[in-house]
């Protein structure tokens, strides 16, 4: 998280990036809309041109002054929440898989590459149970809690990462609100779950 | 180069990590919301609680300030629903894509509901609903 706040300078969220896959696909290629001043436009090509000709964290930690501008804060343009902020890179598509095909690799690393074996199954005596011998039922709780985890994670703007873990460590409002939701939720479904088991 | 290069590797430190903690466990995942098991709860709040340590540290030393994630209508709702849907497949967004990194290819059917489920959304958004759902990366 910290680690990708330094390198990165946004926050890590993850269902945010299924949403950015799911809007180009659906909405093509889009240029963002410069809801900017002429001053903040300035601000914005500067800050491009320094990105592409020097080291990009250093020159603009060091040039300063406006803290309302600052390059810590990524998107900080109030005009803006929304479109794609003009003051850090926007992110692409290819970013995004990046990301998310990072997830899958880190997965395979732990899981032991040299030993690493695929199968079609959810490794778990718990949900094996849920859904008995039914390959039909275990496939239908995975796509159902699928689609719930989709709608639900872009209904309420974050997921755990983004609302619960970036967001209740600086104790926003929205995330506190998310995340004691999705555990509730969490925590009566699974009990429900357990009494079916 | 820059940006890709850790976009890719903070990836896989996520995926590693949550997959070495047992995130990627529908067992362990339901042991924690059930509270028969402790540990991946006090993961997380271990977790939260040394980044909220260190974003002091860091609005204090570099001046940043973050955008704030307000209460919005689908707060609750969209929180509820993901929540329901964590339990029944065991996963949130990422877990989905590290279960398939470790080879548990059903994980494939979580996903595709995942984009499906967030493509409904989005249309149903746009045909309903005049706020916004804010992204958590924005800032």
């Amino acid at each position: 998280m910290l680690f990708h706040w330094f390198s990165l300078h946004r926050m890590m969220a993850v269902s945010g990036r299924l949403s950015a896959l799911i809007d180009r696909l659906r909405h093509g290629k889009v240029e963002p809309a410069p809801a900017l001043s002429e001053e903040e436009l300035l601000a914005a090509i500067q800050e491009v041109t320094a990105a592409e000709f020097s080291d990009f964290e250093k020159e603009t930690a060091d040039a300063v002054p406006d803290p309302g501008a600052s390059s810590n804060v990524p998107g900080a343009s109030s005009a803006s929440r929304d479109e794609a902020p003009l003051l850090a890179p926007t992110r692409t598509t290819g970013e995004h898989l990046l990301f998310l095909l990072g997830l899958v690799l880190g997965g395979a690393l732990a899981a032991g590459l040299g030993s690493w074996h695929g199968e079609f199954a959810i490794r778990s005596e718990q949900f094996s149970k849920l859904s008995g011998e039914s390959g039909l039922l275990s496939s239908g709780l995975l796509l159902f809690g699928g689609i719930c985890v989709g709608f639900g994670t872009r209904m309420a703007g974050g997921c755990t990462s983004g609302h619960g873990l970036c967001g209740t460590s600086r104790l926003q409002p929205g995330s506190l609100l998310a995340t004691a939701s999705f555990f509730g939720a969490g925590i009566a479904t699974s009990f429900a779950l357990g009494a079916l088991l | 180069m820059k940006i890709p290069f850790f976009t890719a590797l903070t990836g896989a430190l996520l995926g590693f990590s949550l997959s070495k903690i047992g995130f990627s466990s529908w067992d362990q995942v339901h042991s924690m919301f059930v509270f028969a098991d402790f540990r991946l709860l006090a993961t997380f709040i271990f977790a939260a609680v040394i980044l909220l340590v260190s974003w002091k540290l860091i609005a204090r030393t570099t001046g940043a300030r973050w955008t704030p994630r307000k209460v919005h209508p689908g707060t609750v709702g969209g929180g509820v629903m993901f929540g329901v849907g964590w339990a029944v497949s065991g996963a949130c967004p990422s877990i989905a894509l590290v279960q398939l990194g470790e080879g548990q290819l059903a994980a494939v059917l979580t996903l595709g509901g995942m984009f499906l489920g967030n493509w409904l959304y989005s249309v149903l958004h746009e045909r309903l609903f005049r706020w916004s759902a804010q992204g958590c990366s924005d800032d």
